[in-house]
């Protein structure tokens, strides 16, 4: 590789800087590191980032060179900007702190003093770390993907390189020097050091040349306020545990940070950082190890915090054009929801659930009311259906999730709980599982053997998405947007049809109808069913692999990363679909009214409609609800509460269906007369809650059967 | 060259030989060559030099962060000469008086290197100890009158090395410098983490040998809590301990001591070879040096007859319960075959239930001594609140350190695990004890061990057969559930049939025995396409008959009858043997509905 001119990039970094500009919307130039250097030089601002994208788009090339030997091009940056600064100054700035004053002060001594002609000694000048008031940091290219930590090896060394990870320890923001400042107790001039590694020997003897010439042997004594420190924090970051791979443990990575980048994170954190990757040379470790090993550490450029932004999109996780494609196929909304927990056969309808419960709906806020957008699903039914496994499938692929079961967890696994530190004697707040997961899925296998006291939580954390502690004086509200995963037993072992739900999962009402869909899933035998069950379990045993399904199941990670981006949408409601919703709504309150249902139709099912017809779009990746959204969400809802319902036609035998109980009407309403008026018929019934067409086809079935007869203007019917 | 075929006996004759590398992995293959390596596992460290050729046994407990070193490095005399240096496989620079090294130099080669913690076998049990240690050939290595000719040779060759570079006086010649070593470990007072905390035996109460292996290559192909061999240099350099400095201005004083422990404690192997090892067996592990006598002794009897051998002997142990003796003997040689995203496919944890009162007291630490004569590795727990709320189970990482700190359900592959429930009293069961049920739940549903990395767990696979002894049912899943019929008589019996199970263990029988269930446990077994569609039709039927039984049954009888086939000797499954399982499977459904039901149970069936 040919060796760069420095002297050249230095001139095109100063072009760079000075001419540099983005046009705005209204065609005006905008010279972006020309008006951030004007703040720079009135220390109105610290740091400047330069964005590399920018620098690419100026000089390829050159970014490039930035891009594999940073250290070096941040001091370039540094000595120009450092250079031009003074030209940009447009007014007399005031001083900021006592290092302003103090430098001021010295430059004026200096000038005053000195004879312009003599040399001075080099190790007695200022040097630029002192007079540097601004920090350079870089910006990745857009196009830069982050990677894991165990991505990064010895060949980045002194490279830019994007990491992502979880913050594990952060240590306290402490001072550190940049540039030591001494005064000789002999001659009285300063002498100053600039230190780049962590620790620094301190100069004892005075170089000037008074005290060498004269062999005075000046002492040399530390100037606290005329030393420049520096803000520093060191922090240490670990795999996100979808990086690790299977059968290793996470690597963990130390990240250094200066100035402006320190205080950005906190243990727990979700970070992308960008920076240069070093070989770190400590004193201790050089004597130990002879210098045949050293350290490594990433100095910090710039930092995100993934959790506080979601904003940021992460390039690791966008999709390929052929993953795209992949999932563009037509039956994506099958195909995802039978890559659900592939090994678990049918429940399609279940399984599309779950999908839309990943996906979760869209948010709401109108005017302080705080309507959430997560889906909860109960799924009840027969021991050993399968319940569990969809749970631990589910909690797998959440990208947060918490897996839990009610009998297990004790008060502390599931609430929060208040703690004193043993060192500190400090009460700290601890959530429990349910507050880690926040925005996240929290999976609860064998809900109806939980403690009431839990329950009565999670009926909170439901429907407020918040989570109360009122323990040893203190008083908290903790968020917990989670969406919740329930599975439950039936009280008597099997699912009992006569008995309504709340009796055979013995969960109240209360709590029941705050799940979006209450599912139940049976266990009935059925030859075909059966023997594609047994099928697979032998293809398992002996192939010890999946068998080849007729659609291919979806990588867990593609799942994971399509619900991401799913996440990202926000998709709203048009207003000519209220109609339909309302009406759909009003009829379902209906139904619900006439039959002998065993669930609750109730106003949080119009508020489940709206989500679950909002994941549905998020999963289409659109920005608009279509009606067939709303309509896929009804049918959901129909299915799941035909699960519940379905088993009582079959016991009962004959259940009046509507024609029979329209018919019992027009009874009631002829009473001892003969013919009764159509019109007064479709009043009366509908007030019952039926729909026209089902009193026409009522009419029109009876009249098959000759029990009455409809007159020519079909206004009258007439018993025979 | 007459030494172009042998093994390299320092990185120095490492660097001049064989810059090839598949020269020495083909040298590797040669087995008697890996045997001749002394064992580091057996051999006091005090009888080893600093950067010779040792072997280690163990499994992969934690690993630690890639290190970046030089490869090779330019040295700068005082003269002014500059000599290159390789810095692969070693931790200390060489360096004469007045050299320095130069960082900045042209000829810089850096290289990466990773740290594994290896732990020697968790729960190995002493007899299989015994035997590693007789093949091995430490011994007479050690003692130098042994191989003497041979090393002297190369220590001359050595001296004459390090006489030609000008090197008189190493400013770290490791050699000699052990015994100060061992001073300075007894005299090391500032380190702030106790040795235990060091080692990190996942079982506390049987310390393991701990042992940091620095891999160069094939860094992608060792996996946690596997079983490996290396072969590799020693490096015992009392400069590696980071308590011997004074470095208390560092904030992570803790971690680095962890990182940097004393090289007497744990001891460093630089390492160029490898095997992972399927079983902690050494009866029949190919990098041993079996003594000779033992296999030629007599003809190896059919499997069949030791088969039968073994069922009664298990049967002694067991009241005389034929059936129990048969699920005990499937549990022993079962293993995870197959793994798919939710399922793990084998396992076959074992609940031995309904044990009789009267001898409960003796009989679970009785019948587990057996055992631990039969298997190469095993654990015994005791349920009992104590250990449950104050053992580390699952491993847990400790950030202040950086250190996977390990706990008792971090075991190898096929250490059986013995978790005696009849100690457990009433009482409370505290956070970590809950946490310790999920664990042990999570395990023996999953085989998978949950690590608590504080901010996410990561699941890590694991092959542990758990076997459950319980008065009652257990309050742990478990696959299958055997309630031991217990013989009034045997009841009686009960001491003297364990006696004679002793006496009946005669020494070439017990190693028939051993050989068994390994080699039983590894073997592969098939299901022909006929037997498959006879199976799935029964399983249809099954549903027919009795809605109750489910995808689990199924599994359930795959497994066993998979077992009982291998067990007889079988390479593929028949009739005869799935009606066997069936048999078997429904006998056992039967003494389950006589056993007194509590409420719970009723739930469950």
């Amino acid at each position: 590789m040919a060796r760069r001119d420095y002297a050249q990039d230095r001139e095109s970094i100063k072009t760079f800087l000075s001419e540099f500009c983005k046009c705005d919307d209204d065609g005006k130039k905008e010279f972006v590191y020309g008006s951030q250097l004007v703040k720079l030089a009135h220390r109105e601002q610290v740091l400047i980032t330069i964005d590399l994208d920018d620098l690419a788009e100026f000089n390829e090339s050159l970014a490039e060179a930035v891009m594999d030997n940073c250290r070096r091009y941040a001091a370039i940056f540094s000595d120009v900007i450092a250079e031009l600064l003074p030209s940009y100054k447009q007014q007399e700035v005031h001083a900021k702190d006592a290092l302003d004053v103090y430098i001021e002060h010295r430059l004026m001594m200096d000038a005053r003093t000195r004879n312009p002609m003599e040399q001075r000694d080099e190790r007695n000048s200022f040097p630029s770390e002192l007079m540097k008031r601004f920090e350079v940091g870089f910006k990745p290219q857009s196009t830069e993907k982050a990677h894991s930590i165990r991505e990064v090896k010895a060949q980045h060394i002194g490279k830019l390189v994007t990491v992502r990870g979880i913050v594990t320890r952060c240590t306290e923001v402490k001072p550190m020097m940049v540039v030591a400042t001494y005064t000789c107790d002999r001659c009285g001039s300063e002498t100053y050091q600039p230190v780049n590694s962590l620790s620094f020997t301190p100069v004892h003897d005075c170089p000037s040349d008074d005290c060498r010439v004269n062999k005075a042997g000046g002492r040399l004594y530390l100037q606290t306020r005329g030393s420049k420190f520096i803000k520093f924090q060191e922090l240490k970051m670990q795999e996100h545990s979808d990086q690790v791979p299977v059968g290793h443990i996470p690597r963990s990575m130390t990240v250094l940070c200066r100035g402006e980048v320190t205080r950005m994170a906190q243990p727990g954190d979700h970070i992308v950082v960008s920076g240069v990757f070093l070989p770190l040379v400590r004193s201790g470790f050089q004597q130990m190890l002879q210098g045949l090993l050293s350290e490594t550490f990433l100095q910090a450029h710039r930092i995100i915090c993934i959790n506080k932004n979601d904003e940021i999109s992460d390039k690791d996780a966008e999709l390929t054009p052929d993953e795209l494609e992949e999932l563009a196929q037509d039956d994506f909304y099958e195909r995802l929801a039978t890559s659900l927990a592939p090994e678990i056969y049918g429940h399609l309808d279940v399984k599309k659930a779950l999908l839309l419960l990943l996906v979760g709906g869209v948010d709401k806020r109108p005017d302080g009311m705080k309507i959430r957008g997560n889906i909860n699903i109960c799924l009840m039914g027969d021991p050993g259906v399968a319940k569990s496994q969809l749970l631990g499938y589910i909690s797998r692929l959440a990208i947060r999730s918490q897996y839990t079961t009610g009998r297990g967890s004790s008060g502390v696994g599931l609430t929060a709980a208040v703690m004193k530190d043993p060192l500190t004697g400090e009460m700290t707040l601890e959530g429990g599982a349910l507050v880690l997961a926040d925005q996240g899925v929290c999976c609860i296998d064998e809900f109806d053997k939980m403690a009431d006291t839990d329950r009565t939580a999670i009926h909170e954390v439901m429907e407020q998405q918040t989570i109360s502690i009122a323990k040893a004086g203190i008083m908290t509200t903790l968020n917990a947007r989670v969406s919740i995963l329930a599975a439950a037993n039936p009280a008597f072992g099997r699912y009992n049809p006569r008995r309504t739900v709340e009796q055979n999962i013995q969960l109240p009402a209360a709590l029941l109808s705050r799940f979006d869909l209450l599912w139940l899933i049976q266990d009935k035998p059925d030859r075909d069913n059966d023997l594609r069950l047994a099928k697979h379990i032998t293809y398992v045993h002996s192939h010890s692999k999946q068998p080849p399904t007729r659609v291919k199941a979806l990588d867990m990670n593609l799942m994971r990363r399509y619900i991401n981006l799913c996440k990202r949408k926000n998709p709203t409601i048009p207003d000519e679909l209220t109609d339909y919703i309302v009406g759909a709504y009003v009829e379902l309150r209906r139904e619900a009214r006439n039959q002998k249902d065993m669930t609750f139709t109730s106003a949080r099912n119009l508020l489940g409609i709206l989500r679950l017809s909002t994941a549905l779009a998020r999963l289409r990746l659109s920005d608009r609800v279509e009606k067939d959204d709303v309509a896929e969400a009804l049918r959901l809802l129909e299915m799941s509460k035909d699960s519940l319902n379905q088993i009582h036609e079959h016991q009962k035998g004959h259940v009046p269906n509507t024609s029979d109980r329209i018919f019992a009407i027009v009874r009631e309403l002829a009473g001892s007369g003969k013919a009764v008026k159509i019109a007064d018929i479709m009043d009366r019934c509908t007030t019952k809650g039926f729909k026209p067409d089902q009193v026409d086809k009522c009419i029109d079935d009876y009249e098959e059967l000759n029990v009455w007869q409809v007159n020519m203007g079909r206004t009258k019917i007439t018993f025979m | 060259m007459p030494c172009a075929m042998e093994l390299p006996n320092t990185p120095d004759e490492l660097a001049m030989q064989h810059k090839d590398s598949t020269v020495l992995k083909e040298l590797l293959k040669d087995s008697t060559r890996w045997h001749s390596i002394p064992l580091l596992n057996y051999t006091p460290l005090h009888k080893l030099k600093d950067r010779t050729l040792v072997r280690f046994r163990g499994m992969i407990q934690d690993m630690m962060d890639p290190e970046i070193y030089l490869e090779r490095y330019e040295v700068k005399a005082p003269d002014g000469s500059k000599r290159l240096h390789d810095g692969k496989y070693l931790d200390c620079l060489k360096l004469a008086a007045g050299e320095e090294i130069d960082y900045n130099a042209e000829g810089n080669v850096h290289g990466e290197r990773r740290t594994l913690f290896l732990v020697s076998v968790p729960g190995l049990n002493d007899w299989s100890r015994q035997h590693e240690q007789q093949c091995g050939p430490q011994i007479e290595v050690c003692q130098s009158a042994g191989s003497g000719k041979k090393r002297t040779l190369d220590a001359q060759e050595e001296a004459m090395e390090v006489d030609e570079a000008g090197e008189t006086s190493l400013k770290r010649q490791c050699v000699d410098e052990i015994k100060t070593g061992e001073a300075q470990v007894a005299g090391s007072g500032s380190s702030v983490l106790g040795s235990e905390y060091l080692i990190n035996s996942p079982l506390p109460s049987r310390p393991s040998m701990a042992c940091m292996v620095k891999v160069y290559e094939d860094f992608d192909s060792y996996q946690l809590n596997t079983l490996v061999d290396f072969v590799g240099f020693l490096s015992v350099d009392p400069s590696l301990d980071a308590a011997s400095l004074n470095m208390e201005e560092y904030d992570s004083l803790s971690e680095l001591q962890a990182a940097h422990p004393s090289p007497f404690l744990i001891p460093r192997l630089h390492a160029f070879g490898f095997q992972t090892l399927a079983h902690a067996n050494p009866l029949l592990d190919s990098t041993l040096r079996q003594p000779a006598a033992e296999n030629s002794d007599e003809a190896n009897p059919s499997q069949l007859a030791v088969h039968k051998d073994l069922r009664i002997l298990l049967k002694l142990c067991l009241f005389d319960d034929d059936l129990a003796a048969e699920y005990l003997l499937c549990h022993l040689i079962s293993t995870v075959y197959s793994r798919t995203q939710m399922e793990s496919i084998g396992k076959f944890a074992l609940n031995l239930c309904n044990l009789p009162k009267e001898c409960l007291q003796h009989y679970t630490t009785k019948l587990y001594q057996v055992l631990e004569l039969l298997l190469p590795a095993s654990h015994y727990l005791p349920m009992t609140l104590e250990t449950m709320n104050t053992s580390a189970f699952a491993p847990k990482k400790d950030y202040e350190t950086n250190k996977l700190v390990s706990g008792l359900l971090q075991l190898a592959p096929h250490t059986h695990l013995v978790l005696d429930e009849t100690c457990m009293q009433q009482g409370k069961l505290e956070a970590n004890g809950v946490h310790a049920v999920q664990h042990l739940a999570h395990l023996i549903n999953n085989q998978e061990l949950k690590c608590d990395f504080q901010y996410y767990q990561i699941d890590y696979q694991a092959n542990i057969p758990v076997l459950v002894l319980s008065e009652g049912r257990s309050m742990l899943p478990s696959d299958f559930v055997v309630p031991i019929n217990a013989d009034a008589k045997a009841v009686e019996l009960l001491d003297e049939s364990l006696k004679a199970a002793h006496h009946y263990l005669q020494p070439a029988r017990l190693q028939q025995f051993r050989k068994f269930l390994t080699t039983a446990r590894l073997s592969q077994f098939s299901v022909s396409e006929e037997h498959t569609e006879m199976i799935q039709q029964e399983f249809v039927d099954m549903r027919k008959a009795n809605v109750k039984s489910n995808a689990d049954d199924l599994h359930g009888l795959l497994v066993l009858s998979r077992l009982l086939g291998i067990a007889r000797g079988k390479q593929a499954l028949d009739k005869e043997t799935w009606q066997l399982a069936i048999e078997f499977e429904a006998k056992r459904r039967q003494r389950l509905q006589s056993l007194p039901k509590s409420s719970a149970t009723q739930m469950r069936n």
